[in-house]
């Protein structure tokens, strides 16, 4: 914007009609750069400026509705039904098919969330609640089960490994002479 | 489906709208024809400048630069209010000063564990 600005001024020195100051004191401008019919206006009160927003956008009268005026800077731009791109008819036969949108069609606040890759606002399979119930109750129950089992831990009982030939005596370099001490790798449980 | 019941993030479709199969009142169908009228003349307006022999160069879409330049100026029309402001605070201020005394404390903490010697470092693979 600052470039077609700066381009203008110079044109304006170099071709103007008169001396260069006299040519940018005349008070005339170029025709290009934003015009009112491109600009947010401010929030619309009184009646004919909402007829003028709701034709600036291309929308009838009373399909025109602004954002409630809190400060939050909508100014006048048209408050459209939150509903996303993917809940459109895919077999109309719109002029940007990827976009599900015509030309000259006002956009929504969040277009730029509600494409058919983003937010889809889609009417579910299932209600919505049910959707929820069934999602969290396996989370829940899941999560219980596994606080459970580390609560209540229980695992296959061990014992140390038991070795034949009293203990592996003559392995471990015992005496073959000798006689070892009796190893017993058993508990008597009728006693 | 007659107990199908909408939701934020889904909503009624046209075949479950009842207005569809029930309103016949002149007032709906005026309307809908308006809207229709509107659309064609964009329809129209689009048509002829995409199928000019003449045209080279792009079809600029105003309703495009109305919602770029909407977007890019959110504080032409901004007015400081108690909701906004307290927007602003909790999103600006907050985390800002909040998430730095948070690491500070933290990593200070670590610091005097560490100079202390009792910190646990459970997966630590050199030691």
């Amino acid at each position: 914007m600052a470039g077609v600005g700066f381009r203008r001024w110079a044109q304006a020195l170099s071709k103007g009609k008169g001396s260069g100051i006299s040519a940018l004191l005349s008070g005339s401008r170029a025709a290009s750069g934003s015009s009112k019919d491109t600009v947010l206006g401010p929030p619309p009160k009184s009646p004919e400026e909402m007829a003028a927003a709701a034709k600036k956008y291309n929308l009838r009268l009373e399909d025109y509705a602004p954002y409630p005026d809190k400060g939050e800077g909508f100014g006048d731009y048209p408050k459209l039904p939150d509903r996303s791109q993917a809940e459109r008819d895919p077999w109309y036969k719109w002029d940007h098919p990827d976009l599900r949108r015509n030309w000259g069609e006002p956009m929504h606040w969040d277009f730029d969330m509600y494409i058919r890759n983003r937010v889809d606002t889609s009417p579910s399979p299932v209600p919505w609640s049910t959707m929820c119930k069934q999602l969290f109750g396996f989370i829940g129950f899941m999560l219980f089960m596994f606080y459970l089992g580390e609560t209540f831990r229980s695992y296959q009982p061990v014992a140390p490994k038991q070795y034949p030939y009293k203990n592996l005596y003559l392995e471990k370099g015992g005496d073959p002479e000798k006689q070892p001490e009796e190893v017993k790798n058993y508990r008597n449980l009728m006693t | 489906m007659a107990d199908y019941r909408e939701a934020p993030l889904a909503s009624r479709p046209k075949t479950l709208d009842p207005n569809e199969y029930f309103n016949l009142s002149k007032e709906y169908r005026r309307a809908e024809e308006d809207r229709a009228a509107i659309r064609a003349s964009l329809k129209m307006q689009y048509q002829t400048q995409l199928n000019n022999p003449h045209r080279k160069a792009l079809i600029e879409d105003p309703a495009l630069t109305r919602w770029v330049h909407a977007r890019a100026n959110p504080y032409l029309y901004f007015k400081p209010t108690f909701k906004t402001s307290l927007v602003g605070l909790l999103f600006g201020v907050v985390p800002l000063f909040g998430l730095y005394y948070i690491f500070k404390a933290h990593r200070d903490r670590k610091e005097a564990q560490i100079k202390a010697g009792t910190l646990d470092r459970k997966f630590s693979l050199s030691s």
